[in-house]
Order: C-alpha cells, then structure tokens, then sequence
C-alpha cells in the first residue's frame, strides 16, 4: 500500500473534531481493541484504530480520502469496549460530518448546515417563509372550512414546480461532491479492480437487507430503525413519483381511495418512516456507549425526518377530524419539512446515502483486484 | 512516648513483603506482632511456580525467611488470625481486637499425615485457586510453615471422626472454639496484598466462559510441581499438552471499565510463563499479545532474551475477543505494526490480569490512592507494604516492606 511520507498534522482539524464532540480522540492510546472487536472492519484494512491515530493528528486529507470512515456504521462495539472510553464511534461520526461540510458544493452552504446546532432555525423557517410567500404571492393563504383535498391547500402544480427545480438541483449538487469524493478514495491506498457493475449491485443489496447491520452487536437495534427508516424513503420517493404519472399522465382524482395501490404504498411507507423514526429517537434519547453521542449532526436530521413523518401522518388524518385552518397548516409544516429536507440532504446528515454508498463500492473494487 | 517504644509493632499479612516487615523490625530488637488469616505463611508468592529476578521456586526464599522466624524471639506469629477491630489510644499508637479461627489441629500435630489417610471428604483446595479437590484435613502444599495440618471443618462429614481416632499424637480437637484477644500496639504496618482480577468479569475474552482460558496465577499452578497436575501444562479440557498458546496481556488491565491501572509485572509474568511452556513443550508455538511490553530496567535483557526464542512471537495489539470455533479457541486481535486483523486459533488461552488489592476487611480505616491501594498514614501510626501499597513484583515489595519497616520502627522514638 502506498503510504505518504510527508505527514501534515493540523491543529485545526483537532480543534474543529473538538468542536464536533470529538474530543475523546486524544485519549485513545493505540491498544487496538476497537480494531478487534469490530465486526465490519475488513481483515486487510481493520478500523478504527488506524483513524483513531489520524484523528488525534488531525490528518484530514488522510481521513477524508479514507473509505473506513464510511464503512463505519456507527455501531458503536469500539466504543462499549474501548479501555480509555476515547469513543472512536464519536470520532468517526464526526469526522464523517467535517467531510461532508469539506465536500459540499456550494461550500458556504454545507457550512450552513454543519452548523445546524445554531442554524437550525434559518433553515427550517426560511422554507416555511417560502411557502407562506409563494401561497400569499399566489392568493392561497385562505385555509377551506373543511378540507376535502389538499389541492385545495396547496395547488399540485405549485408543489411540482417547486420540487422539480430542487430535486433537480440537490442531486446535482451531490453528484458533484460523490464525483470528488469517488476521486479522492481512488488516489489512495489500493487500487480499483474489480467491476464497478458487480460492485454496485452487490452493495445496493447489502444495503437493501441491511446485513452490514446485522454484524453490529452492541447497537443490535438500531439496525431495524435504519431498516425501516430507509425502506420508508424510498416507499415514500416511488410514491410521488407514482403519483406526478397518476396526475398529469391519467388526470386521476385526489385523495385516492384507501384501496388504491398507491395509497397503500404512500400509507406503509408512513408506517415505515413514523416507526424507524421513533425507534431511532427512542434509542438517540436514551443514549449510553451503543447509542455513542448526540450532536446536532444526527439530531437536526432526525428532528426533520420525525417531522415530516409525523406532519405527514397528521396531515392524513387531518382531513377527517381537524379543521381546514388546523389542517392546512400542518400540510404547510409537513411541505416545510420536505423542503428542508431536499434542500439540505447533500450536506446533512443524509448525505451518508451517497458517501458510504460510494465507500462499500470502492471497498468490494479493491478486495475483488 | 518512651511507653510507645515498648509497644510492639503489629503486622498485617505474612506474605512477602508481611515476612520482610516483620523479620527487619523484630532483627533491630523490636517486638513484633505477625497475623496471617490463612493457617500458613507466604501468602501470593508460595503459590508461584518461579519468580523474579533469578526464576527460582519460593520455596527457597521463603525457607530462609521461616529459618529466621524460627529463630526470632521477638516476633509472636498468629496464623488464622484476623484484626476485628481498632481503635487509637488518643495519640499513642492502636489497640486490636485480635480473632483466631478455631484450632482443630493442635501444635501436637507432626504432619505424619495419618489423618488424610481416612478422611472421606474432600472440598475445593484453596491453594491451588480450587482447581482441585483436596481432603478436608491435609497439609496445604509440601513446604507449608507452620508444619501443621488444617481442618476445613464446614466440609466435613455430618458426625465422622475418623480423623479424631486415626490421629496417634491427640492433635486433632474437633471442637475447638475461636478465640479473641485485645492488645496494645505502637504502629501497624499493613501488608495485606492482593487477588488477581476475576476472570469472570472479562466474558469477552472467554474467562468464566471456556475451559481453557486461564488466569496467569493459574497458570503459575498448572506450572508448580505441587499443583493440581503436578507440574505439566495441559489444556483443562482435554488434559492433553497445547500446541499453541496465546498470552492476553492487560486483560481487565489500563481499563476504566476494570481495573485502570496497570499492574506492572504482568507482561513480564507473561515472557517467564512462555518460558514455562516451552521448556516442557518446545515445540509449542506462544504468541503474547500485547499493548506495550513493559520490562523496565534489567528486566529489558529478559524481553530480549524471551522475543529471541524460537516459537515465541510478540504481537502489538490488544486481544478484542475470545471465541470458541469447533472446540478450538480462536483469538482476534489487530497487528498494529502489520495493519491487518489476525484470526489465531489457539487451545489454551492465558488472561494476564492485574493485582487487586485486599481492602475488605480494613479496621483501620486507611486512606486509599484513586485505584484503591492504601497509603500510609504516619500521623496515625499506619504504614503500608507490598502490593497492598501499589502493584510491584516479588523483589520491589520487599524493598518496599524494608523501607516501610523504618518508619514504623520510628513511631514514638522521635525526638
């Protein structure tokens, strides 16, 4: 393996995984329990304890072009049994999230959002500012007594002209950071070789089934909170896709009927997310070594996931038993949600969808050489 | 304060550094006080098989030591005894409440060993850690002092006294009471040592969970001719010699969830057991993993000497986990220097734990360091030695045993 000679240890870094509550680094003391006990860690590229020392050095270039640090899934085993409680678990979670900001395009914006702990309000109340000045701009802020179909809320047309432009925008701007990021795994370490097809399709699977996981022992439940967490998203995505065709492809009436296909992808994708959600939170809540810490890197994402599922589910039942006003409002919380959501996935915490992605297909490349 | 001089000085505990304490002091002319809770002396160090720095059997040196305890007026040696309680005598020195556990065996005893012969019983032998059964009435190990038998009498046969009438010198009183005793001391010197870190309480590594994953005071039974196999390695499962063994070093050990210290003489307790295995098997491989190998001073030629053997290799990385694998063990480790996890199969599996203090029973009430150990308190007239003090090897206790004994000498005799 090719290995730098030139070591450029930064203060900054330290200071900034500091920042981040990864203080703890400076206590590790390079025993190596962490490296043994983890079950994810490959034989030939055993983790953390290797990073662990690259953190306490504060060697972020080494760091960010570090596949490891992706196929970490914060199961935390190192930390339940690290002797000198230095919580590599806490170090690679923060150091994943000072990638992250490094890689975001526009960088001003992913420092934005790395700040969530004090930005966090700009970045949930400039959506909803958004929403209340298009509908008043479009002369839609007068809530129907009853509502009977949120079209009447907020004009279907309105949502796709807005989600369109952002959707179209957000994967670009997190093809650009996963393109810099696939490049910046292949200027180090061991090459790749095998088929990047086969890479793929072998990682969307274990990804699917979560057996990566399934290998955790300590946070042994968080497995099926990300499962269902996961699977909900992308029951939820299809959805609306499903739905852009049933409108404007076959002009089908909303609401569907609660038999209809659609419907019942839309509502188990609700159930998914309300349930990953809470888990999720439940186990963020209650804390302890499995847990590892709770910054606002993990806390300001999952706080708008659990708003959009519970807005969501709200706004579903909203129609039979709240008012218009009650109604339309939580449709108008549930629509700032997702905007926050879309707007700030290549730069929170959501952006892990596309680096580990990356990072597993690298990993299966440079074993298969 | 000349009245305090007369006072004797009590030590607690007569292993090695208890022994050196009390043999220096009553050597100067003092009168000394020696309880031992156990029915013999030597405490840790007798149920070693070879120690530091020359490799030899405790026997010796403590043979020396009985030599000169047989031969000292001065010091009153109290077996089976514990300190009950104390009080300060204002500011001059300590009274103790003394309790001696009931005497079935008299000093008429002469070890002829007629008793063991008929005894029906048998309980855990304590001196080989109960890896063994042993006869309710028996000598506790060949070079046991005071050569006197012991009773284990909570395990005898509900109304047997076979012993009773084998016993041809009368020495056996089956219902002997425990007895209580008040004296006046000038100072104490504790000298109450340690215990090894439980295994049971490092289930990932295998201990209390696989047969063939040891403690290294075990091992140091298992190496003894006087332990339960007498003298020959073998795997518990099988009793069949290991091919291959691994050294788990700082196992429970530089842990804030164990013991967060580091004891200090395990890694080097670990190199003289390698050599204890490959002296019987040298065709053994024994691989120590380790975090770092600490040999300070002289001892650093040892760790040359044990990383230049052949079949002996030193890994850099902390042991993560201990699994069984189709009734072998298999040990995960990270070779730090190499980068790579390694998955070692192994058939005996040896946890190098620290030395935990003895602090149940503390009358005195002593003031204790952050880990534990007691430290001396002179403004009472307490004074600490050995492992009791700070985790030290057999040669560095009794150095420390020596040194403590001036101060408590010096109680009452400053001017």
């Amino acid at each position: 393996m090719a290995r730098t000679n030139v070591l450029a240890p930064s203060a900054e870094l330290r200071e900034e995984l500091r920042r981040r509550g990864g203080a703890s680094a400076q206590r590790c003391f390079q025993c190596a329990t962490c490296s043994a006990v983890c079950n994810l860690a490959p034989d030939g590229q055993p983790f953390p304890r290797r990073q662990m020392l690259m953190a306490q050095l504060g060697l972020i270039e080494s760091l960010a072009a570090d596949p490891a640090v992706w196929l970490c899934h914060n199961c935390n085993d190192c930390t339940v049994r690290c002797p000198r409680d230095a919580r590599p678990g806490d170090i690679l979670q923060a150091v994943r999230s000072i990638v992250i900001e490094r890689l975001a395009m526009p960088h001003w914006f992913g420092s934005i959002v790395a700040h969530a702990r004090s930005t966090w309000p700009l970045l949930i109340g400039l959506p909803l500012a958004f929403w209340v000045v298009l509908l008043g701009v479009t002369g839609h802020l007068t809530m129907p007594a009853r509502v009977a179909n949120y079209g009447q809320v907020v004009p279907h047309v309105l949502i796709y002209a807005v989600f369109i432009p952002v959707s179209l925008w957000v994967l670009c701007a997190a093809w650009m950071s996963g393109v810099r990021f696939w490049h910046l795994l292949g200027s180090a370490g061991p090459p790749r070789r095998g088929s990047f097809i086969g890479a793929t399709f072998s990682t969307l699977g274990e990804i699917a089934s979560h057996r990566r996981f399934a290998l955790c022992e300590a946070a042994h439940p968080r497995r099926w909170g990300h499962f269902f967490l996961m699977w909900g998203f992308i029951g939820a995505a299809v959805t609306s896709g499903l739905l852009v065709i049933a409108l404007y492809g076959f002009h089908m009436e909303m609401p569907l009927p609660l038999d209809h296909p659609f419907k019942i992808l839309g509502n188990l994708s609700a159930v998914f997310l309300l349930t990953g959600g809470t888990m999720l939170s439940f186990q963020r809540i209650r804390g302890g070594d499995a847990t590892g810490q709770t910054t606002a890197f993990d806390s300001f994402f999952l706080g708008v996931v659990v708003l959009v599922a519970v807005s969501g589910a709200l706004v579903e039942i909203g129609r039979f038993f709240f008012s218009g006003e009650v109604a339309g409002w939580l449709y108008i919380m549930h629509l700032t949600g997702i905007l926050t959501l879309f707007v700030t996935f290549p730069y929170s915490k959501f952006a892990h969808m596309v680096y580990r992605t990356e990072a597993m297909i690298h990993q299966k490349m440079t074993e298969e050489g | 304060m000349s009245q305090l001089s007369k006072r004797p000085v009590l030590v607690v505990g007569a292993g090695a550094a208890g022994l050196t304490a009390a043999l220096e002091m009553a050597e100067t002319g003092r009168e000394v006080v020696l309880v031992e809770k156990e029915p013999v002396i030597g405490g840790r160090v007798a149920r070693f098989h070879h120690y530091f720095p020359k490799l030899c059997p405790p026997s010796c040196g403590l043979e020396i030591n009985t030599r000169r305890l047989e031969r000292n007026p001065r010091i009153q040696v109290l077996m089976s005894t514990r300190v009950k309680a104390a009080r300060r005598d204002g500011d001059h020195g300590w009274t103790v409440m003394l309790e001696t556990e009931p005497e079935y065996v008299t000093d008429r005893c002469t070890a002829c060993g007629a008793c063991t012969e008929v005894c029906p019983a048998t309980c855990s032998d304590r001196f080989n850690l109960g890896l063994q059964e042993a006869p309710v009435i028996r000598r506790p190990f060949p070079h046991a002092w005071p050569e006197r038998f012991i009773l284990e009498r909570d395990a005898c046969a509900q109304g047997c006294h076979e012993c009773v009438d084998a016993c041809p010198y009368d020495a056996i009183n089956l219902d002997a009471a425990s007895s209580l005793q008040e004296m006046q001391v000038a100072s104490v010197v504790i000298a109450t040592g340690w215990h090894p870190y439980p295994v049971e309480k490092l289930p990932e590594l295998g201990g209390g969970r696989f047969p063939d994953v040891i403690s290294n005071v075990e091992l140091e039974r298992f190496a003894s001719a006087d332990g339960p196999t007498g003298g020959v390695i073998l795997r518990p499962s099988t009793g069949t010699p290991p091919e291959k063994v691994a050294f788990v070093q700082c196992a429970g050990s530089r842990d804030i969830k164990h013991l967060p210290y580091c004891s200090g003489v395990c890694c080097l307790a670990s190199m003289k057991h390698a050599f204890y295995v490959k002296e019987q098997l040298p065709e053994a491989e024994v691989t120590i993993f380790y975090i770092d190998r600490r040999a300070p001073g002289r001892n650093e030629d040892f760790l040359v000497r044990v990383a230049e053997t052949k079949g002996v290799r030193f890994v850099k990385g902390k042991v993560g986990k201990v699994e069984e694998r189709d009734g072998t063990l298999e040990v995960t480790a990270e070779d730090a220097e190499e980068g790579k996890l390694l998955h070692e199969t192994a058939d005996l599996v040896v946890l190098a734990v620290g030395m935990v203090p003895e602090k149940e029973e503390d009358p005195f009430g002593l003031p204790r360091d952050d880990d534990g150990f007691a430290v001396n308190d002179p403004d009472r007239g307490l004074f600490v030695a050995g492992v009791a003090h700070r985790p030290a090897d057999v040669a560095t206790s009794i150095r420390d045993a020596t040194g403590t004994s001036a101060r408590a000498l010096a109680v009452g005799r400053r001017s």
